[in-house]
């Protein structure tokens, strides 16, 4: 199964009603209505309309594909897109080590892990990372004043 | 104060060393962003976002900004003419003669075309906007909160009519953008919306880490993994001749750059119509008008000159309804609704009334980034068109260091790079689903704006809202609301069509002077 077919406005049409059902029905547990009444209006009208406007559009986008046979067919090339889904993993686990070892550390491990991934063997893009990994924590700490995740050590630049 | 009086004071605001520099510093990386295949205007605004946190003075930060879209538009026709990729979405006409009259061998004169067509376009919409903005201001003057609550929708809808293919879609993604925004604590009544219990949702999501998720590190992903794909293999870049347009030619293609520029200064200025669709419109306008339309699609200057001019003149003309109504033009003044409101100005009518200084400055400001863009444009064009030929393993990390650092800055909270991954893996998810993620992104800047304006005019007329029905004014936006959404659907289904035929003539021809 490397390639498959989306017929996407069916698919977008279940998931995104199926959503918009789920956050109608969660209204009640998760916008409370405020305890005394200040004159504003609930705050659950806007969120309210703009799920029921998703729950329409929704509907008749699957009314458009399985009445109106009107559909736009998307294909689905693992192949093409391992690569993606990957990175977006790997930006997930740079988060995660971010949080844990900081800024500086968790792009020197994870950049170059990206870069032999995609194909890439010369050194300069690796020279690019451990330079870029510096300058720009050292210039949001200094220049921006804000500090990056990092663990206290080096003079706070790891 | 009178208008020539803020207009007095706002140009040597603009003038200064500092301004200057940030000028010419903005045009150069828009240059660059704009013309490297996969990295775009907007991905060149959200990454100099954070940096502007510092500026003092919000117009500065403005007038950057806006010096990196000027920039951007013309440096889309660089890779677009050398390479026959446009750089970005605004410059895919310029492809048409740019690229046939590249492989003549006169790139030199390809790239002068459209510097020339450029910043006439340019110009020609900043002056517009000059001139346009005091009057219509003065039109609006009297708008109360539900009619800003009518031009919200009157945003929204149009986006969400003219982006992507699908209707639907679009609204889908407009309305998740809606509800993204309202995570979070309500600012009126003080009462948590779909947090679900979480920390991190508790106190929302903020606009600059959900902006970066969605426009900036979804393009460097998707760029990383056809480099992947295509294992690193790059496109030649040509060589660029020393023969440049001559006087002769500049003054033949005036006509098509006079109305190219006017087409889409007035397209620009309705909410919801970007370069992307102007141009178009304009290159088929122009070519219908042309004495020599045979020629168009063949390396004809006038080609190049309608779509490059169109794309710059929607630059200003998107300008007008953004910072006299607050109501963005396309993705772009989008994004510059939400550096206006992260950086505490309010756009609409009351900007030239109560900051009306800082309006001119911006606006001036973006005047002189047209102008400069001629000289800059000849002297730095050769240098910039290397930069397509870096490959694609230098930028990315380095985009992507940025982002994350951006992303942190925006609150100094971890839970802000949390939330990037988590609306970046949904913007793939989307991205799967063809869903256009513009909408989305505009729904989470107009939400607050729409949200604020219902509850101020709610409260004034104690919960009647057919108020935004009976009230003249905003019975009108509401009305013109629904036939532009009507017309627009109908534009946008003919240059599409348009656009296939373009692209079926062009691939043709391609295959025709290959074989030859």
């Amino acid at each position: 199964m490397k390639k498959f077919k989306i017929k996407t406005n069916l698919v977008s049409g279940i998931i995104m009603g199926a959503i918009a059902l789920i956050l109608i029905l969660c209204i009640p547990s998760q916008i409370r209505v405020p305890a005394y009444d200040s004159g504003a209006p609930s705050p659950r009208i806007i969120p309210g309309i703009c799920l029921a406007i998703m729950l329409v559009s929704s509907i008749a986008l699957i009314i458009q594909s399985l009445v109106l046979k009107q559909e736009k067919v998307v294909e689905f090339d693992w192949e093409k897109e391992k690569p993606a889904i990957l990175l977006i993993v790997g930006m997930c686990v740079y988060i995660g080590l971010m949080l844990c070892i900081g800024y500086v550390l968790a792009s020197l491990i994870i950049f170059p892990l990206v870069l032999f991934y995609v194909g890439e063997r010369k050194p300069g893009p690796y020279i690019v990372v451990l330079i870029a990994a510096f300058v720009i924590f050292l210039l949001f700490k200094n220049v921006f004043n804000i500090s990056l995740p990092a663990l206290g050590l080096l003079g706070g630049i790891i | 104060m009178s208008d020539f009086a803020m207009i007095s004071q706002a140009v040597p605001q603009v003038f200064t060393l500092y301004n200057m520099l940030l000028i010419f510093g903005g045009l150069i990386l828009g240059m660059v962003i704009g013309c490297v295949p996969g990295l775009s205007v907007t991905l060149g605004i959200i990454l100099m976002l954070p940096l502007t946190y510092t500026f003092s003075d919000p117009a500065s930060a403005i007038i950057l900004l806006l010096a990196v879209y000027v920039g951007g538009m013309y440096g889309g026709s660089i890779s677009a003419i050398t390479l026959n990729t446009p750089g970005t979405n605004s410059a895919i006409a310029t492809t048409f003669d740019g690229y046939p009259l590249a492989r003549k061998g006169k790139v030199k004169k390809a790239l002068d075309t459209s510097l020339f067509a450029s910043v006439f376009g340019g110009l020609f919409s900043a002056v517009l906007l000059l001139l346009c903005a005091s009057l219509i201001t003065k039109l609006v003057a009297n708008f109360t909160s539900v009619e800003y609550f009518s031009l919200g929708i009157m945003g929204i809808s149009l986006i969400a009519g003219v982006s992507g293919s699908s209707l639907p879609k679009s609204l889908i993604s407009g309305m998740i953008g809606l509800l993204m925004a309202c995570i979070g604590m309500d600012a009126v009544t003080g009462v948590t919306r779909f947090s679900f219990g979480s920390a991190t949702l508790k106190y929302g999501i903020d606009m600059l880490p959900a902006m970066i998720a969605l426009i900036a590190l979804t393009q460097v992903v998707q760029k990383l993994r056809d480099f992947k794909v295509a294992c690193g293999k790059l496109d030649d870049a040509r060589k660029i001749d020393k023969q440049g347009i001559t006087k002769k030619e500049m003054i033949s293609i005036l006509p098509a750059c006079l109305r190219s520029s006017a087409i889409a200064s007035i397209l620009g200025a309705m909410p919801g119509v970007g370069g992307g669709v102007a141009q178009f419109l304009c290159y088929n306008e122009v070519r219908r008008t042309s004495k020599h339309p045979e020629e168009f699609g063949k390396g004809c200057l006038e080609g190049i000159a309608a779509a490059e001019s169109s794309n710059n003149a929607v630059v200003g003309s998107a300008m007008i309804p953004l910072l006299t109504l607050g109501i963005p033009g396309d993705g772009v003044t989008a994004l510059l609704l939400g550096a206006f409101v992260l950086h505490g100005i309010q756009p609409g009518p009351t900007m030239f009334t109560k900051q009306g200084v800082m309006a001119y400055t911006i606006i001036v400001g973006c005047l002189v980034a047209n102008l400069l863009l001629a000289p800059l444009g000849l002297g730095m064009t050769r240098i910039v068109a290397k930069i397509v030929q870096v490959r694609y393993t230098y930028l990315a990390p380095v985009i992507i260091m940025f982002c994350f650092a951006g992303a942190f800055a925006a609150t100094g909270n971890t839970k802000e790079l949390i939330l990037c991954a988590g609306i970046l893996i949904f913007s793939y998810i989307l991205t799967v689903l063809d869903i256009d993620n513009t909408p989305l992104m505009l729904g989470m800047i107009l939400e607050d704006i729409m949200e604020q304006n219902f509850v101020t005019a709610s409260m004034s007329y104690d919960r009647n809202y057919s108020i935004f029905i009976t009230r003249p004014i905003s019975a009108v936006i509401l009305i013109i609301t629904i036939v532009l959404l009507v017309s627009m659907i109908r534009v946008n289904r003919r240059v599409a069509k348009l656009n296939e035929e373009q692209e079926a003539q062009m691939a043709s021809e391609h295959a025709k002077m290959e074989n030859a």
